[in-house]
């Protein structure tokens, strides 16, 4: 009886501790459903790393139609990862965000094409089938074509852009000449169906000069004129480059933790490993501090989208250092 | 807050109005004017709720907004309209209703085939069918003839059902004066099963429209060419133009409504002589 | 021993129409696994300067990892591998995917048929809400709510309502329909005659309604019942293909789909429909017991 009371005593007082430093809560929207592409986030999270700086960090996997920007926008997270024209476009709508880093230098996107469609060179677009992705993603693309004076209305020397499903389908089955993929995803997703690169041709973004910025973290700015927000947001952009510079050491480990993760069960290990291998190439390049000459130029190539740009006006204010800063030194 | 108030005084006002108009002696008119100012009072608390909450108009934007979108445009509603209702879900709609109608015909005459079919009929008109639409995407390709597909399956067990029962609306008497008439097998199934089974036929012709409806819009989130209603609905949300979203919701109740309402006049033109129809 | 052939032969009549439909069904489906999945084998041999014999063809057309449609033994192996071998709790547990996907079925489901019945009530008492709210819950129908299925459970998810509720929501959207007008069918089903004869018995609104008007809804009220639990199903798994593919059938139906698992997304197809053709059973149980016991069946 004695033991229990005191049992109870101590337990209490553990708990009323445990409350009074209790972990302050962030929310974290992903752009897509739980994969290596994120991989950072989760090996900070299952490593400890939130835990240390004193966060209680929440992922939430995103989908086909879950944009980020809608969800921050209704308080649904505190963080969000977008792509950088798309969270331009949505400045332009009114929604204030803010990227406070970058952990993706180099961006992963690329148009892969059948070379027995007949295509070598971006020359050979004219009159073909193209696979986009839409939904926020389009943008790179339309602003590459009004670069190259492609129409893409499917009038007669344009292209024909058709709204490609979640899968590389199109490709496989010669209903669609390219498709959008990724360097780290859809392009294997190919290569597993039996295409071999030698029947290939891809067309990098960054080779193109048409790379935008992807994967960034946003937050909205009014939060960012609270000074405990701003604190939490350091920690949690030092915590979260930690796991990055982690599962680029470590990819193998790294995809594990994100299978552990995956609630549909749908990823197989093997995918996942090598997604975690491409995806490190992309984010080595930076320490989490957006590259300020890579802003420009995603905002120079969104601005020059010919006749129906994708931002009419530079953007002031759209992306903020301080973070980074304070959480880098 | 002010809003508010102004918002929940003008729909209860409405309601009883509603309530004084709907006890007093009914007319045509009014069995139309009810329902509308029911709808506009929806409307009406709609949009004061959405100002008094100063919810953004990326979450939900009020009726105003989405009116004015509306007007300003038109062209693309229509060439997605086009896109998917017009070439997607009424020619699904078409083949799908013909070809249950003529198998429900080609089994009547067969009672094993109408035990086995029925039975797995019924079943397969509960199942999820939707959840095809990512395969038929992938066998019929992006454009509107994969979204039609999705329609023909999802209409035809329905349909099958219904029709099936219809032709087995009419009694034995009926059946054996059509015997003493001396009709053959196609005359009595013209004059007489045909007839019998309209209300029947009917009652899944219209079950089938907002099933169509659904269907070719539906599958266009699986893969489409860069217009319809679908691939606007998903593709809006993105780009966080609600306002386009609701405009392209708006466009997609008027067209079931209107398919339904056709339906049900063309069911009262035909079936003037059921019970149901009368009164 | 004639007695035995006798039942036999009343079984056979059954289940003899339904089981010969099925087979012809499964050899047209494996007929089409081979005709669909042919082209992909063809194009591989082709670019590996092989040819295929017809066996070699079709032993490959019904083994590929990622076929057009797969055949279905390929699909039962699937399905056993991922219920029988996969513990329950499992994330790759076909079980634990249709038992998330169940909850907000059922959840949806009486969410639905509650709201079915108090509008039914409300609809069959007051004039005024039969003239106002009777055409628009025709066209609420018409408006597809699949299609905005996913907005709308992004903007919940945004205002914080997450988790099962969203998907409820959808559920009891599709299902209180079907309710709503069987029930006003079954309400209004009692004849003048009978109405009368409460009145002679001087019974008040209440006890007609609970003597006479809702005991002889109930017929009406299971036929919808069996459509409105279908349609919440549909909901259900409608309502999983945004929620970031976290889990349920919905979500394994779109992981599938995302990564040209067909395999996986025709077993999740068919345990979606085992699962519906239960439960609309369940409810014919249901409606068997209750009818007999209050006599309604012979």
């Amino acid at each position: 009886m004695k033991n229990m009371i005191k049992g109870a005593i101590a337990g209490a007082a553990m708990l009323a501790a445990s409350m009074a430093q209790a972990d302050d809560d962030v929310t974290l929207q992903l752009k897509w459903v739980t994969q290596a592409q994120f991989a950072g986030y989760y090996v900070a999270l299952d490593k400890g790393f939130y835990k240390e700086e004193g966060l209680n960090v929440t992922i939430k996997p995103g989908g086909p139609d879950i944009a980020p920007a809608q969800v921050i926008a209704g308080g649904g997270a505190d963080v969000v990862l977008d792509w950088m024209p798309s969270a331009l476009a949505s400045r332009e709508k009114g929604l204030d965000l803010v990227n406070i880093a970058q952990p993706f230098k180099s961006s992963g996107m690329m148009l892969t094409c059948r070379k027995d469609a007949g295509i070598t060179t971006s020359a050979d677009f004219a009159d073909k089938t193209l696979g986009v992705w839409f939904f926020g993603n389009e943008y790179p693309f339309l602003s590459w074509m009004s670069k190259l004076g492609l129409k893409t209305d499917g009038s007669a020397g344009g292209v024909t852009v058709l709204k490609q499903g979640f899968n590389v389908d199109p490709i496989l089955q010669k209903q669609a000449a390219c498709v959008s993929t990724m360097t780290y995803n859809e392009y294997w997703q190919i290569i597993d169906a039996g295409l071999t690169p030698e029947e290939l041709v891809v067309f990098k973004y960054e080779d193109e000069g048409v790379s935008t910025l992807e994967d960034g973290m946003y937050v909205l700015g009014d939060n960012l004129k609270d000074a405990a927000f701003k604190d939490k947001m350091v920690r949690f952009v030092r915590a979260s480059m930690k796991g990055w510079k982690y599962a680029e050491m470590h990819t193998d480990e790294a995809a594990d933790i994100v299978l552990e993760n995956d609630a549909s069960g749908a990823q197989t290990e093997k995918h996942q490993r090598r997604m975690m291998s491409e995806v490190a190439k992309l984010t080595s390049g930076s320490n989490g501090a957006l590259d300020v000459a890579d802003y420009e130029r995603t905002v120079q190539s969104l601005l020059q989208a010919g006749s129906d740009p994708v931002i009419t006006k530079a953007p002031e204010g759209a992306w903020t250092s301080e973070i980074t800063d304070a959480a880098l030194n | 807050m002010n809003w508010l108030i102004y918002a929940l005084i003008f729909w209860l006002a409405s309601w009883a109005l509603n309530v004084r108009i709907a006890n007093s002696a009914p007319s045509r008119f009014k069995s139309i004017l009810v329902p509308m100012l029911f709808g506009f009072s929806l409307l009406g608390l709609w949009e004061g709720l959405v100002s008094g909450f100063n919810i953004s108009p990326i979450l939900l934007p009020p009726p105003s907004m989405i009116a004015a979108r509306f007007a300003s445009s038109l062209p693309i509603l229509w060439e997605d309209f086009v896109q998917t209702f017009v070439k997607g879900a009424l020619s699904g709609y078409f083949i799908g209703c013909s070809a249950a109608f003529l198998t429900a015909i080609a089994i009547d005459r067969s009672d094993f085939l109408k035990r086995g079919l029925l039975p797995i009929g019924n079943f397969v008109a509960a199942l999820p069918i939707i959840g095809m639409a990512p395969v038929l995407v992938m066998w019929f390709g992006f454009d509107w003839q994969s979204k039609a597909a999705v329609v023909v399956i999802m209409v035809f067990f329905p349909m099958l059902v219904n029709t099936v029962a219809g032709l087995s609306a009419k009694n034995e008497i009926q059946n054996d004066l059509m015997k003493t008439y001396g009709a053959g097998y196609w005359q009595s199934l013209l004059k007489l099963g045909l007839p019998a089974a309209m209300p029947f036929i009917f009652n899944g012709l219209k079950i089938c429209t907002t099933l169509a409806l659904i269907g070719a819009i539906v599958a266009e989130f699986f893969g489409s060419p860069i217009r319809g209603m679908g691939f606007r609905i998903s593709t809006e949300v993105g780009r966080l133009s609600l306002d386009m979203v609701w405009a392209e919701i708006t466009v997609a109740a008027l067209a079931g409504s209107a398919f339904y309402g056709t339906m049900a006049l063309i069911e009262k033109a035909v079936t003037f002589w059921h019970p149901s129809q009368r009164s | 021993m004639t007695s035995r052939t006798a039942a036999l032969r009343r079984i056979w009549h059954r289940a003899g129409p339904i089981l010969t439909i099925l087979a012809v069904l499964l050899a047209v489906w494996y007929a089409s696994a081979v005709a669909l999945n042919a082209a992909w084998a063809k194009d591989k041999a082709k670019r590996a300067d092989t040819v295929l014999t017809f066996s070699e063809l079709v032993s490959d057309t019904m083994s590929q990892d990622k076929p057009l449609l797969p055949a279905p033994h390929q699909v039962a192996e699937e399905i056993y591998k991922t219920t029988v071998l996969k513990k329950v709790t499992s994330k790759r547990s076909l079980i634990w995917h249709g038992w998330i996907t169940l909850s907000a079925t059922l959840l949806g489901f009486a969410f639905g048929t509650a709201l079915g019945m108090l509008l039914a009530v409300g609809i069959v008492y007051s004039r005024a809400t039969d003239m106002s709210v009777m055409p628009w819950v025709i066209t609420s129908q018409t408006i597809p709510i699949l299609a905005v299925a996913p907005m709308i459970i992004v903007v919940l998810n945004a205002v914080g309502v997450s988790g099962l509720l969203p998907k409820a929501f959808i559920s009891m959207y599709l299902s209180f329909f079907p309710v709503a007008v069987g029930m006003v069918k079954g309400l209004r089903a009692p004849d003048q005659m009978q109405l009368d004869q409460m009145r002679t018995w001087s019974a008040t609104k209440a006890t007609s309604f609970w003597k006479l008007r809702l005991p002889s809804s109930m017929p009406y009220l299971f036929a919808s019942l069996k459509i409105g639990i279908a349609a919440s199903l549909v909901g259900a798994i409608v309502g999983e293909l945004p929620t970031g593919a976290v889990a349920g059938l919905g979500a394994r139906l779109l992981a599938g789909s995302y990564y040209g698992q067909t395999i996986q997304i025709w077993s999740a197809l068919i345990c979606a429909a085992i699962l519906a053709a239960s439960l609309v059973a369940l409810i014919g149980l249901i409606e068997k017991i209750t009818l007999k016991r209050m006599g309604m069946l012979s």
